[in-house]
């Protein structure tokens, strides 16, 4: 049997995902003896026609991306998004919120013409997207699980509970008994609690449960002393494409 | 005050350790058995841990955020590794060593021996009872807070089933009771405590639940009986949020899911069990997609069920012990009280109207 073939391609985005892969340091010997790579911009310059699986980073933010994972998607049998930029639009897609072409001016400055954009995207608002790897950066085991799985024909299993779930496993104080507040009761699990286990609380890097009860998401955070505009904010932060129905709140 | 449970300790013998003396009888235990014991977690919270020092032992404490549940079915468990060339698999061992169990509320053994039931009914969780093996509980009393109701389902604070001393502090120490033969040659073994004539009366101090259940807790599962259709269920949907605290802090919930993961060498792997809840999205998930308990509504109603309704016909108990941990803990601060309350009053209401 031939190794599938694997490519990972980026998109806007900080390449921080893609650090993380390399990262993985011990593991990435015996990924490479499960698979061949044949494009990674970040370690190699080498480029195939067909992908048994397409990893893609970053959120779709020009006319030409939009072009790009067309193409990408057409040459690959399943396709992967890696973190919050590709799965939920991410930082980038706060932009939206604010007028375009104040944004270019700020950006580009007198070159704006130069650089045409448009409202940022999730890849899957473009493209069909066959499995998700959430986090700002993504998360590694997540990555390994879902590699793994697709190289050995399982479909992945991907947690869609609360952080709380992770958190009160590892049984950390709670950041609410400290007096801060926190994201985690409606964040999508999967980071192990990471920031609550540091004493910080979540900021919802890896967007949000399916079933997010977002009034009463609000309510929670204005008990905790958060403004309605604030609470919004905070809630758009990495997802503003998950949240639709908070557009417009002033 | 509540004289009958006062009166059951009063017929016990005693003994007085002063503070020191706890700690020291602490140290004692250490050198016979692994000792666990609530510590300070964070800036206002409590665990129970393995105690490698006396002094971290916290004496006065409103409750810890995990219930004991974690030393017999932890939070994530391997349930066997295996082997897919060599089509192998072997369990790992599961140690059963002596260990002592310090400063236990009354509540969080209650829920302890409620989990018992469970896993020894039908068929036996060899990995829980194994774990069980080989365990001794030191109970000690607390103050109720705003969210302990235990009293409401029959757990008095004194209540003393399972434990082998009980702990009461006074003033300058503690009163300590001997409830059981185990118990007696602890403190015998130990022999620094002053002995108390048993005609020797204390003024032990009264504790009041701040909150309770309207009724009587025998009546329960038959407000439960009733309400299955109450719009309460759907008020607290509103706010909730699906979490799963309420769940993974309560002392008697126990279900789990399990999940194979395999190494990189696509060879070897492990099955593992983790904690699950029925407030969580797949929990109810089956094949094909459907969730047959969708709405956060009718998944709040379940977990009560269960707790007040289901289990509490076939063991014959709550299977809620009152420790307030589902809504001390709640995000959404939902609290379990305030549903209990509002459940009853529209059964009232419904009897009434049966009246008219
Ligand atoms: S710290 Fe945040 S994630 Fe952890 S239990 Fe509290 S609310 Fe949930
Ligand atoms: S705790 Fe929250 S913010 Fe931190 S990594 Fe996890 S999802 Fe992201
Ligand atoms: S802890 Fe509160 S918000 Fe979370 S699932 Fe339970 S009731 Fe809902
Ligand atoms: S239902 Fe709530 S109060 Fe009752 S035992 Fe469970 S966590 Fe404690």
């Amino acid at each position: 049997m031939s190794k599938p073939k694997v490519a990972f391609f980026d998109f806007a985005s900080c390449e921080g995902c893609q650090l993380n892969k390399l990262n993985l340091e011990n593991s990435l010997l015996s990924i490479l003896e499960l698979v061949d790579i044949v494009e990674f911009r970040e370690a190699m310059d080498d480029r195939a026609d067909e992908y048994d699986i397409a990893f893609v980073e970053g959120s779709i933010s020009t006319p030409t991306c939009v072009e790009r994972i067309h193409d990408i998607r057409r040459r690959s049998k399943i396709l992967v998004a890696l973190g919050a930029c590709a799965v939920q639009g991410g930082i980038n897609a706060l932009r939206n919120s604010q007028p375009a072409e104040w944004v270019k001016e700020v950006v580009y400055g007198d070159d704006k013409y130069l650089f045409p954009s448009i409202p940022v995207q999730p890849v899957s608002a473009v493209v069909k997207v066959d499995y998700e790897v959430r986090g700002c950066p993504m998360s590694t085991p997540e990555f390994l699980h879902i590699l793994k799985s697709l190289i050995l024909g399982r479909k992945p299993e991907i947690f869609d509970h609360a952080v709380c779930v992770e958190c009160k496993s590892s049984e950390n104080e709670c950041v609410l008994e400290t007096g801060m507040f926190c994201l985690g009761p409606v964040t999508r699990a999967g980071c192990g609690a990471v920031c609550p286990e540091n004493g910080q609380y979540c900021s919802g890097c890896r967007g949000y449960v399916s079933n997010i009860n977002t009034d009463g998401a609000l309510e929670m955070l204005a008990e905790n002393g958060l403004s309605r505009l604030e609470a919004v904010k905070r809630l758009r932060l990495f997802c503003s494409s998950e949240l639709v129905e908070l557009d417009g709140v002033k | 005050m509540n004289q009958n449970n006062f009166t059951s300790l009063r017929q016990l013998k005693k003994v007085f350790f002063d503070e020191r003396t706890t700690r020291g009888f602490i140290s004692f235990l250490s050198d016979r058995a692994k000792v666990i014991a609530p510590c300070k977690k964070g800036e206002n919270s409590y665990s129970f841990e393995y105690i490698q020092n006396p002094d971290e032992v916290v004496f006065d404490y409103p409750r810890t955020i995990q219930p004991l549940k974690k030393f017999f079915l932890p939070p994530r468990e391997t349930l066997f590794n295996f082997n897919t060339r060599e089509n192998s698999f072997s369990e790992p061992d599961i140690e059963s060593e002596d260990r002592i169990f310090f400063g236990v509320h009354a509540y969080e053994l209650q829920g302890l021996l409620r989990l018992d039931h469970c896993f020894e009914e039908g068929h036996p969780e060899y990995n829980y009872l194994r774990r069980r093996e080989n365990t001794l509980f030191i109970g000690i009393s607390y103050t109720p807070d705003d969210w302990h109701f235990s009293r409401s389902v029959g757990i008095e604070i004194e209540k003393l089933e399972g434990f082998c001393l009980y702990f009461e502090p006074l003033d300058s120490g503690f009163l300590v009771f001997i409830v059981n033969e185990a118990g007696k040659n602890l403190v015998e073994l130990f022999g620094k405590g002053a002995e108390i004539d048993n005609d020797e009366n204390f003024a032990l101090v009264e504790k009041n639940f701040r909150v309770k259940i309207k009724f009587h807790h025998n009546r329960l599962p038959q407000v439960f009986e009733n309400v299955y259709y109450s719009k309460v269920w759907e008020e607290i949907s509103r706010k909730c949020l699906g979490c799963g605290t309420c769940n993974l802090l309560c002392p008697t919930c126990y279900c789990f899911d399990v999940r194979d993961e395999i190494e990189l060498d696509a060879t070897t792997g492990k099955r593992e069990r983790f904690w699950d809840g029925c407030m969580l999205n797949s929990f109810a998930l089956v094949a094909g997609g459907e969730n047959f308990r969708d709405p956060l509504s009718s998944r709040t109603r379940h977990r009560l069920h269960r707790k007040f309704k289901y289990l509490a016909d076939s063991a014959g108990d709550l299977f809620c012990v009152g420790c307030g941990r589902c809504s001390k803990y709640c995000p959404a601060k939902i609290n379990i009280i305030d549903i209990i309350n509002d459940l009853i009053g529209d059964f009232a209401g419904q009897q009434k109207r049966v009246l008219i």
